[in-house]
């Protein structure tokens, strides 16, 4: 006997993730999925970049990494709240991971909820979160051909923050080349040149921010008329 | 490894089925990958056997058909096949697309050929 059963294998991942982006909604808060290889800076970025956001809106952060507290503990005093997920083997998040997550955070009163996904370029791109919107991170030392050898995560990033730019000198890396390669996957995303410890692209990542948090919840920016 | 991931989910749905029908086992699972979906083959086959073990579908064949993607242009609409590093227009030479195929993981069909 054969049974036809056409139905989408990540169907429980992706109503939980529906169930969160309306979530967001609700709460006003900017949903945002950081993906990036291992040490591209993903927790350093956010250490800068919530007391830069401060007090004018207010910051939480879900980290989710395969072992230890370490970029929780590292985030806690910055950020409004933080919570940590041990994926343990697994190399992404699920979306139920933040659904149960989001109960124990006041997220309600966030107007910006950072995700930092397990390092790892292939695997989070698969898996929808609920998020708003997707931030990849490359950094320098990675090299310049990682757009053409993870076509898939750069494609379906709305940002892509090139970190570590205060090392460009010091490392044979070709910006263009970057360029070229995400412009043949979507003519839509950008691009930001950033550093964590000059302070290099910061202005341009916090008003990208802002304005994609505005966009999200569709009313003028709640963060500016309180 | 997310094709473990998927994999799971996979055998969680199989196992619904094969209990539903009360089948003493599944014989075959045909799965249909979206090309954009990274799933590699045989990363895929090692990661069914591991989530079908000790399940009602251990053992089981598991078929991947792949799924060509298929885009289309919001410039000039015309729908042509995507290379996954290569989104650009063959006409505009733009990389302004809608996906239309290639993103789906699908259970087409489960099988038992035992007498139930
Ligand atoms: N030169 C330079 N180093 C940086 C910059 N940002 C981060 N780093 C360094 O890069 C290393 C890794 O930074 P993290 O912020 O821990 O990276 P991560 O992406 O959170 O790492 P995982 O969570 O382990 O994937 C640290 O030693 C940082 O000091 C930067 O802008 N410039
Ligand atoms: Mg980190
Ligand atoms: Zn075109």
């Amino acid at each position: 006997m054969k049974v036809n059963v056409v139905k989408n294998v990540l169907q429980a991942n992706d109503i939980v993730a529906n169930k969160n982006r309306q979530t967001f909604k609700e709460s006003q808060t900017l949903a945002i999925n950081l993906i990036s290889s291992p040490g591209s800076g993903k927790t350093t970025l956010l250490e800068k970049t919530i007391p830069a956001l401060n007090p004018d809106s207010q910051s939480i952060v879900i980290v989710g990494d395969l072992q230890t507290t370490r970029d929780a503990d590292r985030l806690s005093d910055k950020a409004y709240q933080v919570t940590q997920i041990n994926t343990g083997l697994s190399c992404h998040l699920y979306a139920n991971q933040i659904a149960e997550s989001l109960g124990d955070l006041n997220f309600k009163e966030a107007d910006f909820l950072f995700i930092e996904n397990v390092g790892n370029l292939v695997c989070p791109g698969e898996f929808d979160l609920g998020e708003n919107v997707k931030v990849v991170l490359l950094s320098i030392p990675e090299g310049d051909d990682k757009v053409a050898k993870y076509p898939t995560i750069f494609r379906v990033a709305d940002l892509v923050l090139l970190t570590k730019i205060d090392l460009i000198d010091a490392l044979d890396f070709d910006l263009q080349r970057v360029r070229d390669d995400l412009s043949k996957l979507n003519a839509n995303v950008q691009l930001i040149e950033f550093s964590s410890h000059t302070g290099a692209g910061m202005e341009q990542w916090l008003d990208w921010l802002r304005i994609k948090q505005t966009e999200s919840i569709g009313t003028q920016a709640r963060f500016i008329k309180e | 490894m997310h094709e473990l991931s998927i994999a799971m989910q996979l055998v969680e749905q199989i196992v619904a089925i094969a209990e539903e029908n009360r089948w003493p086992r599944v014989d075959e699972v045909e799965l249909e990958a979206g090309a954009l979906r990274q799933v590699i083959p045989e990363m895929m086959q090692m990661a069914f056997a591991e989530a079908t073990d000790q399940t009602l579908a251990q053992g089981a064949l598991l078929s991947i058909r792949d799924i060509p993607a298929k885009a289309r242009c919001n410039q000039c609409t015309l729908e042509f096949e995507p290379e996954p590093d290569n989104f650009l227009c063959p006409e505009c030479r733009v990389a302004d697309v809608e996906v239309l195929e290639g993103n789906q993981i699908i259970l087409k069909t489960v099988s038992c050929e035992a007498e139930s």
